[in-house]
């Protein structure tokens, strides 16, 4: 996944959106991610129904539980122009596979020219421990490499949880506050984190 | 398997991002490739 994240401008620059799949739920995925790095490109929880993606393409292992590892590749149309499985040990090359999208999109089906993301202000988001929508948005401003969004952790600091009251008007975390704005809830701070730092064509 | 050549299969799913990510977010804009791997927390 590493590789593939160093390689985005590149597949962008062939009009190739990238997507990870795996049976595992979005949790797993966010906390994995952003162990590796950061992953800023979607990985799909193929969760629930189990593998219902990998089932409908022909990839799922049956008696692992797991999909094969596999790349399939598809045009603008919808069309499918690639498909690779190297078996579970088995191991992908992504510089060739970007060769391999290079040439689809030599095809000519129809594409559009995907906008740089507009980026965000340095801001603070504040969190709490051993919560779960806490960690959510952290696995969020990690996965999208947003340094300028400094984490401050009230729980520990009588100092940041003075601030948070500050900046806020109140006391709950998770919080950003991005140029003055505070947005509270999980999901809507990382909506915001999203549009800021991963636009998705469409 | 599914082989080159075929229509692929509509799909919906949910993101590590939150969002809700769908084929046809793609038709018409944009290839899409997808990396199948076995599980998180194992080598990619």
């Amino acid at each position: 996944m590493p590789q593939t994240e160093a390689l985005l401008p590149r597949f962008r620059a062939a009009h190739t959106q990238v997507l990870g799949v795996s049976v595992d739920s979005v949790y797993s995925h966010a906390s994995w991610a952003a162990s590796l790095g950061g992953v800023s490109f979607p990985l799909l929880a193929d969760f629930h129904p189990k593998a219902e993606l990998a089932k409908s393409l022909g990839l799922y292992l049956d008696a692992a539980g797991i999909s094969d590892r596999a790349t399939v590749i598809i045009d603008s149309n919808g069309v499918v122009q690639y498909v690779e499985a190297v078996g579970p040990p088995g191991q992908r090359d992504i510089e060739a596979l970007l060769a391999e999208c290079e040439k689809v999109d030599g095809k000519g089906t129809p594409t559009v020219d995907l906008a740089e993301p507009p980026g965000i202000a340095a801001g603070v988001l504040y969190v709490r421990s051993n919560c779960g929508p806490s960690r959510f948005a952290t696995w969020a401003r990690d996965n999208l490499h947003l340094d300028q969004i400094a984490l401050s952790n009230v729980s520990k600091d009588p100092a940041a949880a003075a601030e948070l009251e500050r900046a806020s008007g109140g006391s709950q975390a998770p919080c950003l506050v991005v140029a003055g704005e505070a947005t509270t809830e999980h999901d809507a701070i990382i909506a915001k984190l999203v549009a800021a730092a991963a636009v998705l064509p469409g | 398997m599914i082989a080159v050549g075929e229509n692929a299969p509509d799909f919906s799913l949910k993101d590590h991002l939150g969002r809700e990510v769908a084929a046809s977010n793609f038709k018409g804009k944009s290839h899409v490739m997808l990396l199948f791997y076995p599980l998180d927390w194992t080598p990619t």
